[in-house]
């Protein structure tokens, strides 16, 4: 490629990064076998404990895709137009969140072999069946999406016209994709809270707040995310190219929006306050001043929550790139605690089913070497992705004609099809 | 605008469209996870009686021989549940197959149904081993297979011969009433509960006769004349659970 020379701003940063990377995927590789073949006595993940680290990182990755399905259903439902090329970096994002959610998966269910289980052999009433149903098909949503993406590659123009000709023909569905999409993620961001609210035998979770937690605090993770990457791309390679009107506006969006997160977490702590309830109330007393305290309230609610509304509801902060950038990884930060706070609450604290003596046990779990490893692993996938697709496939790309002309291959490639230029 | 808004409106007809396909495709026939599955005569119950269990733990022993299950995992547990008088309580605990079980409605692949007859079954091909079920059980029922079980199982030959087959890594195993020995001994004409055959192996081996297994539906039954005459009371009945192991609770360490 004649272009790599010019383009690439600090080769050498990319080459250590990407390095770096590498290693870290390799150590994860390593571990993720270990799983495989030893199977999940490997983790310190025990029958009253059964769910931990990769569950967390499978749920946090989700919830950080979903400015997927919020930029496209803005874009395509909505009507806000100007904020398609954000869109097309959500859905790359989002893309890479699920593949990584799918290996955290991959590697937690006993059966590994028997992930299509759920395709086949189904219980409508679970509401891991209908999760299971709704990311797999949201994954085909998200790589329907994607493809046009790799179709306007200009290496995929000169190597097979034709194919990325068709890829780059699957644009014009995207107001459908986006209808879908909106659907099935809407159902499985809440269904995955609601995945802890149902169970009655685990207090701290039995109350129908998480499933409305879960998909707004993804709505809002997901779209800090985006920013995040965006801006950090635009700042180390000239390959990224940004709109900052557009992310400025969609940051004091998110400052309102994390208003309304503060005051719905806020209640759904305060109403376990009230009375004694069993499980539920010690469960509070790990959250607020027990082992999770610090995530809590430091994670959670100072980081991510007051800092980052602190920063993005005051013009001259917001418009500030490092404080923004520094409120927008908080946002993300808080989201993935939060998960983490959930999926351990429901657990550290188990009932007893004695008559008359229905009290509260405790139980511990830290993740062992192997879990923290290969999840590691799955994260330096993630990132490695990001910035292949950053570097080579101009994920990040905000300027105006972006989005439906790409203006500067069009004229390299000759036969763009004439309705995907012309679509709105 | 005018394009736009005709494109919306056939988005939402492709929406119903889709939405309509997805609900003909909806599995009719399978039942709702807490239905039972087929038909049956019987309704079997556990009643144990804990004003005569001595907390021997022969059932665990009994149990792991004859279901073949690794030292590490228990299917019936015997918890000490306090004290009447002097007298320590055991609380025997196998799995409560609760016609409204929670195991049964969250799994995602329907390994975990219920039978006509009450018994709540694990489909140990089917499973994937997600641990939804042990996470949603409150009994603490259901044991996760974290690894292989090889080699020998100390317990046999002393405590029973294995009569099903050993678990592969990964999936979740659980109480089974001892469904084969039901099922076997109905097909030969035997009455469970009363056959020791046909009869769950727990029951069989108790020293103390604390366990009773019986037909609920059959009022000659050994279980249901005791439920019939005896105070009773289930685990976690708060719940709505339902459970199918009743419980005669201990009431003076003297009328042992």
């Amino acid at each position: 490629m004649e272009t790599t020379g010019r383009s690439v701003q600090r080769p050498s940063l990319l080459v250590g990064w990407i390095g770096l990377l590498s290693v870290v995927i390799l150590a994860g590789v390593v571990a993720g076998g270990i799983v495989f073949k030893e199977g999940l006595k490997v983790t310190n993940l025990t029958d009253l404990v059964p769910w931990g680290l990769w569950i967390t990182l499978d749920l946090s990755s989700i919830a950080l895709a979903a400015g997927a399905f919020s930029l496209c259903a803005a874009v395509y439902l909505i009507g806000l137009k100007e904020f398609a090329p954000v869109a097309r970096t959500a859905t790359f994002i989002g893309f890479i969140g699920y593949s990584m959610a799918m290996l955290c998966l991959l590697m937690d269910i006993g059966r590994p072999d028997r992930f299509w289980h759920g395709f086949v052999f189904w219980n409508p009433h679970s509401v891991l069946w209908e999760v299971t149903m709704c990311v797999g098909l949201y994954f085909s949503v998200l790589t329907l999406e994607v493809l046009p993406i790799i179709g306007r590659t200009k290496w995929m123009y000169r190597a097979f016209p034709w194919v990325a000709e068709r890829l780059t023909g699957l644009h014009h569905y995207a107001p459908i994709l986006a209808m879908f999409g909106l659907g099935l993620s809407l159902l499985h961001q809440s269904s995955l809270g609601g995945t802890y609210g149902v169970l009655q035998a685990r207090p701290a979770w039995y109350r129908p707040n998480l499933s409305v937690l879960f998909v707004y605090s993804a709505v809002i993770g997901g779209i800090a995310l985006t920013i995040f990457v965006s801006m950090l791309a635009a700042r180390l390679t000239t390959r990224a190219r940004v709109d900052d009107s557009l992310l400025e506006r969609l940051s004091y969006f998110l400052g309102w929006a994390l208003l309304g997160y503060l005051y719905f977490r806020f209640w759904d702590t305060l109403a376990m306050t009230y009375t004694y309830q069993p499980g539920r109330t010690e469960a509070l007393q790990v959250l607020t001043r027990g082992s999770l305290a610090i995530n809590f309230w430091v994670g959670e609610i100072l980081l991510g929550m007051i800092f980052p509304v602190f920063v993005l509801l005051r013009s001259s902060l917001r418009n500030n790139p490092f404080m923004r950038m520094l409120a927008l990884g908080a946002i993300v930060l808080g989201v993935v605690a939060y998960r983490w706070d959930t999926t351990m609450l429901g657990q550290l604290v188990v009932l007893t089913y004695l008559p008359n003596e229905i009290v509260a046990r405790y139980t511990s779990y830290v993740p062992s070497l192997v879990e923290i490893v290969s999840s590691a692993g799955v994260v330096a996938y993630g990132l490695l992705a990001v910035t292949v697709g950053v570097r080579f496939l101009g994920v990040v790309d905000h300027r105006a004609e972006a989005e439906h002309a790409e203006a500067p291959l069009e004229r390299e490639a000759h036969s763009m099809r004439p309705e995907i230029a012309g679509a709105d | 605008m005018g394009k736009q808004g005709l494109e919306r409106r056939s988005f939402l007809k492709v929406l119903s469209a889709g939405a309509a396909a997805l609900l003909g495709l909806w599995p009719r026939n399978r039942g709702q996870a807490s239905d039972h599955e087929g038909v049956s005569e019987h309704s079997w119950v556990m009643v144990i009686d804990q004003d005569r269990c001595i907390g021997c733990g022969y059932c665990t022993l009994a149990c792991q021989a004859h279901n073949d299950a690794p030292p590490n995992i228990q299917w019936n547990r015997v918890i000490k549940a306090g004290k009447v008088g002097d007298s320590d309580i055991y609380l025997p605990r196998p799995c409560m197959h609760c016609d409204h079980a929670p195991c049964v409605s969250v799994c995602p692949v329907k390994a975990s149904y219920k039978r006509a007859d009450g018994i709540v079954m694990m489909d140990y091909d089917r499973c994937i081993g997600c641990r939804y079920c042990e996470v949603a059980c409150p009994y603490g029922a259901r044991a996760f297979n974290w690894d292989e079980f090889v080699g020998e199982n100390p317990l046999v030959p002393e405590w029973g011969i294995p009569e099903v087959p050993r678990r592969p890594r990964g999936v979740v195993e659980k109480c089974s009433f001892c469904y084969h020995r039901i099922d076997r001994g109905l097909a030969v004409g035997l009455k469970p509960g009363e056959a020791i055959s046909a009869t769950p192996a727990c029951v069989v081996v108790c020293p103390v006769s604390a366990r009773v297994f019986g037909d609920f539906n059959d009022p000659d039954c050994q279980v249901t004349r005791l439920l019939a005459a005896n105070p009773y009371y289930r685990l976690r009945e708060d719940m709505g659970t339902r459970p199918r192991v009743y419980y005669l609770p201990a009431r003076r360490a003297e009328t042992w």
